[in-house]
This record gives C-alpha cells, structure tokens and sequence, in this order.
C-alpha cells in the first residue's frame, strides 16, 4: 500500500477510507452511468459520450495534500466519483440536467452553473456542474454536463494551460477566451440550424398532409415525408396485378435523384407525373411481364416504370434511360444494354402513338 | 465467397438450390458473389432465392454481388425492379 509521507494523519486517514470504500465507488461507476443513459435513451436525447472515472488514489492524495483540512471525511469529497456527460448541442446540456434531476438527489448549494458565472463581457469556461446523491449509495458524486466544443476548449485549455505547471501568459489566456467566445458562437449557431432544420420538417410533413404538394420543394426531408403516404402503392398494385404477384417492399429513396435529374421540382411534380404517366408505366409492365409468369416484384418497378415512360415519351432517349439505370444501379455497361432493350420495345407501346 | 449458378434456376432447382445455400448464409456479414455467367434461365421462384440471400446479408451488414448476367436474365431482373436491389457487376 502507498505512503503519502507528505500527508498529515488527518488526510492519512481519509485515504484510508478510500482504500476501504473504493468497492463501493466502482460499483457507482457500473450503476450510475447506466442509469443515466437508460434515462436519456428513453427521452430520445442523443449525447455524444457518457464518460465516468473514480478518482485514483494520487490524485486524492495530491487533493488531500493542497486542502486536506477542508475535508472531516471522505464523504466530504463530492468527486470521487465523477461523470461527465458531453452533449451535441447546446440546449441538449439543459435536457441532460432535468435527466440528472430526475434520477438523483441534486445538491443545490453545491451545485454550479458555471455557464451563468462568467460576466457579460466575458469569455471561458462553461459548464454545468451537479453533486448528486444516489439513495443506494452513501457517497455523492459529480456530474459535468457540457457540449462537445465547450468539452474540447476546457481540455485543450486544461492541457496547455495547466498541465505544465508554469504560469502562462496573460496573450495566451486572452487568446484562448476568444476561442472560447467563438465557440460560444458556433454552439448557439448549431442550435438554431437545429432547430430551423425541425422547424422546415414539421412545415414539410404539415403541407405534405395537407395535400399541397406543389408548395413542398423537392428534397430528402419532403421526399422521406412524401413516401410516408405511399404515392406508389396503387400503381404497384395494378402492375402486381398482371401476374397476381406477391410485392416485395424495397426503398425507393434512389429515386429522388433520378426525379431531380428528370427536372422535377416539388412533391406535386411527383405526384403529377404518377398522375400523368401511371398508365404508361403500367402498360410497360403489361408489355413486359404479360407473356411471363413472374410472380413477384419489387416496390421500385412503378416508379422505374414511371420514370422509363417520361423518358420515352419526352424522347430522352439511350442516354436518357442509361442515365436513369445509372443512377439508381451505379454506371455499368449493362445499363446500355438495357437502354437499348427498352427502346427497342418503345414502339410497341401504345401510349408512344398518342399525344399528350 | 463466390457461388456458381449453373443452368435453369426454374422452381424444381430452386427447391434442390434453397438446401445449397445455407453455407452462403452462414456467411451472410461478407460479400457473397453470385456467379450468373452459366445460368441460363431464372423463375420467380430463382428470384425469391436472390431475395433470401440479399435479406440475410442485409441484417449481417453483408452485401451481395451479381456478375455474368445474361441480357435475357438482366431484362427479367429489370422488369420486376429487381435490378436496383443488387450490385450487379
């Protein structure tokens, strides 16, 4: 067992009961944790790491050494056990503390919103700090709650700036404030894109129940939404239907680049062209598969049928097509061939003779 | 791993090929080549065995790999959508 010659028997016997109770601050570091996450994957708050730590022995020597007298005993130490919980954004800190809240005794009086300490014209270190208290446990602990850039500035300032143990500069201290200021700013930025991006789904999801689809710019949120309300499913179900086919469900994400290449612009574009071509496209799949007994397709023949009848009937052409299959099937020679497959078939297909 | 398809994959052969692919599962996590080269003929019943094995390599992060199509069987893969659901080489 170590000797700390430099330690009065006051801390001598508070490193005692360390030694004694570390059992118990391991199995706070197995529990706690846990709990926390358990917590937060329930609230659906996603944090980029839980981390926890028990102090180690030197460190608590090296404590006991500076201010050993402020101890009566080892339950006076609130960072034996410590977590640190590192989130993504900003107000997520805030989410992360009503969890803590919830789950532990919080002891106020000790507690520190270090993000509320700093002056207005100041820049630095901030964080959120709990003493907490487990009832099934006799010691409390520490919970640091901060951002992941606010985590990185305290580390990178914790190790430049204390680690060597020489005095720094004031030029370095300001600068590394202005870094803090910064991100500061970059974090509250990150936020509001959040909370924009949330914002633009919830208008998206909104016009798309609504039914105003020409109002919904074409993208991966809109796109995502618009499938939610399975637009391709009766055409599937006619083409299905040829050969009383079974419909095996596949994702039809791919698409949205291809719609995107063929020009379209919003959700009612889309839904004007299952609208204007859906016929065509089923007349492709009668054509096709009529004289075969292939009894099973995929959720993507309609839209690749729709998609084939625009190109046709707009004369998009071999290069047209190949760039349709290359597109969803990734550039190969085949693609050519099957170009040339479906243009040779063009002429057979009735909805090529009339007008639009 | 690599499987060669050889001849019709009509449905008495899929039933015999439904028992030889076990082992292409047990190795569902990796990239399993289906060698298409020699195969002349596919069924539904053939496309339901590609289903299988693309599902299993799917849930065991795996992917499939198709090479040596035939244009006849690359027409029945396209006209039932099938051909955005495999890496065909």
């Amino acid at each position: 067992m170590a000797e700390h010659s430099r330690l009065d028997p006051h801390a001598e016997a508070i490193l005692e009961e360390y030694r004694a109770q570390r059992p118990v601050f391991e199995k706070m570091q197995v529990t706690i944790p846990a709990r926390v996450r358990a917590l937060l994957d329930e609230a659906g708050v996603v944090v980029a790491s839980v981390e926890s730590r028990v102090k180690e022995e030197e460190s608590l020597a090296g404590k006991l050494e500076l201010k050993g007298a402020k101890y009566a005993s080892l339950s006076d130490i609130t960072d034996i056990f410590g977590m640190r919980i590192i989130t993504f954004y900003t107000d997520d800190v805030d989410k992360v503390a009503s969890a803590v809240d919830r789950l532990f005794e919080v002891d106020w009086e000790n507690s520190v919103d270090k993000r509320k300490l700093l002056e207005v014209d100041s820049f630095g270190y901030l964080s959120l700090h709990y003493i907490c208290r487990d009832s099934e446990f006799p010691y409390r602990f520490e919970v640091q709650m901060r951002t992941i850039l606010q985590h990185a500035w305290a580390n990178m300032n914790h190790d430049t700036g204390y680690k060597s143990g020489v005095e720094v500069p004031v030029e370095y201290k300001r600068n590394m404030n202005r870094l803090a200021g910064m991100l500061e700013l970059v974090d509250e930025q990150f936020s509001r894109i959040r909370t924009e991006i949330n914002d633009y789904r919830r208008q998206v999801q909104s016009l798309v129940a609504s039914g105003r689809l020409e109002e919904v710019p074409l993208d991966g949120d809109s796109y995502r939404s618009f499938l939610q309300l399975r637009p391709f499913d009766p055409l599937n179900r006619r083409i299905a239907s040829v050969n009383q086919a079974e419909i095996q469900e596949v994702t039809l994400m791919p698409f949205l680049a291809v719609f995107k290449a063929l020009g379209l612009k919003t959700l009612g574009d889309v839904a004007g062209l299952i609208s204007k071509y859906g016929e065509p496209a089923y007349q492709i799949a009668c054509y096709q598969m009529g004289l075969t007994d292939l009894d099973i397709v995929a959720s993507s023949v309609g839209p690749q049928n729709l998609c084939l009848a625009y190109l046709l009937k707009k004369g998009g052409g071999r290069a047209g097509i190949r760039m349709m299959l290359d597109t969803l099937n990734g550039p190969s020679e085949g693609n050519d061939t099957m170009a040339e497959y479906i243009l040779a078939q063009a002429e057979d297909f009735s909805f090529m003779h009339t007008k639009d | 791993m690599t499987a060669r398809l050889v001849g019709r994959l009509d449905t008495p052969a899929a039933a015999e090929v439904t028992q030889e692919i076990q082992p292409l599962l047990d190795h569902a996590g990796s990239t399993i080549v289906l060698d298409c080269s020699e195969m002349s003929y596919i069924s539904s019943s053939g496309l339901r065995i590609f289903l299988t094995i693309r599902k299993a390599a799917s849930a065991a992060g795996g992917h499939v790999v198709i090479q040596g199509l035939s244009n006849e069987i690359r027409q029945v893969f396209m006209m039932t959508g099938f051909l955005q659901l495999f890496e065909i080489k």
